[in-house]
């Protein structure tokens, strides 16, 4: 009995061995497209739901925040660069076009596309992973805000022909700046007569 | 080598004469299979190339010799490219033969050497 459908897959086979390297490029420009799209959305998103600065943060953090952005930046970048090559492949690469020859191009550069594919997904994928880390950072880590602070704010200096006095501004009125000292006690008032300067700080 | 017979274009099953086997050839690379032998309908010489494509296996991670894949086990079915013209045959065919197709056995790898 005769099965036409093993013929017809075998000249599937040898019609797809001339189009295959087209093949991997359709899928490669799919994937470049959806990696894009991933990475713009995740762009949405930090940019509507993220902090706007990372001033504010603990050094630490505000490092670990620059740090992960830049790394996500170069992975993005790599793999973007990975699936445009990929999609379109690589600039200036020539072999002879003989029939040989040419088979063993297609072949190679059918695996070097799918290899250039398969990297820049992952890159890509660790860029994006970078980001959300990087977002994470900057939703989890408290920052340091004088204003909100239990302990009290803001400071001021007020330099007096005496000395200089520091502690929380409490009260000024056309007879004195009174001001909490910054390591408790009692409030001290300090006669407008003799304030030289009252200058705003963010800690005694 | 025999004369071609213009036989009519029929898309039929056939069996291989063990009588005139077909040879079987790996590339140098590995990467294709080239069939050689008379077309066991119409005794046209055939060759029928076997490459290896898109649609495989997922490759390991971490191996460095990606260009050489698995041989090729079990059969290649093969269709008549003789390249002759044969009567009946419908111009859109895609065909470039008598019709006929078979299959052929790949002979198991040799240790060493491309089969």
């Amino acid at each position: 009995m005769t099965d036409l459908a093993r013929k017809r897959f075998a000249q599937l086979g040898q019609q797809l061995q001339y189009d295959q390297l087209g093949a991997v490029r359709r899928q490669a420009e799919g994937w470049r497209n959806g990696l894009t799209g991933l990475t713009g959305l995740v762009g949405v998103v930090f940019v509507l739901k993220g902090r706007e600065s990372v001033a504010g943060m603990p050094g630490a953090w505000r490092w670990t925040t620059a740090l992960l952005l830049v790394l996500a930046f170069v992975l993005l970048l790599s793999g973007a660069l990975g699936a445009v090559r990929a999609a379109h492949g690589p600039l200036g690469r020539q072999t002879w076009l003989s029939g040989d020859r040419l088979l063993a191009a297609v072949l190679d550069e059918v695996v070097r596309t799918q290899a250039a594919l398969i990297r820049a997904r992952r890159l890509s994928v660790a860029g994006l992973c970078a980001i959300v880390a990087a977002i994470a950072v900057s939703w989890l880590v408290p920052v340091d805000d004088p204003a909100n602070s239990r302990e009290g704010g803001p400071y001021v200096l007020v330099t007096t022909a005496g000395g200089v006095r520091c502690g929380e501004l409490v009260m000024s009125d056309a007879t004195a700046v009174t001001i909490k000292p910054a390591k408790g006690g009692e409030y001290r008032s300090i006669p407008i007569g003799t304030v030289r300067s009252v200058t705003p700080t963010r800690r005694c | 080598m025999p004369d071609h017979v213009p036989t009519e274009f029929r898309e039929q099953e056939v069996t291989v004469d063990p009588e005139e086997p077909f040879t079987v050839a790996r590339s140098e690379d590995g990467r294709w299979y080239t069939v050689t032998g008379l077309c066991p309908t119409c005794r046209a010489a055939t060759v029928f190339r076997v490459a290896y494509g898109v649609l495989g296996p997922p490759k390991r991670l971490w191996r460095r010799d990606r260009s050489e894949p698995e041989p090729l086990t079990g059969c290649i079915p093969v269709y008549c490219a003789c390249g002759y013209p044969h009567p009946e045959r419908p111009p859109e065919s895609p065909d470039s033969g008598c019709g006929a197709f078979w299959d052929v056995p790949v002979p198991p790898p040799v240790h060493g050497a491309a089969s």
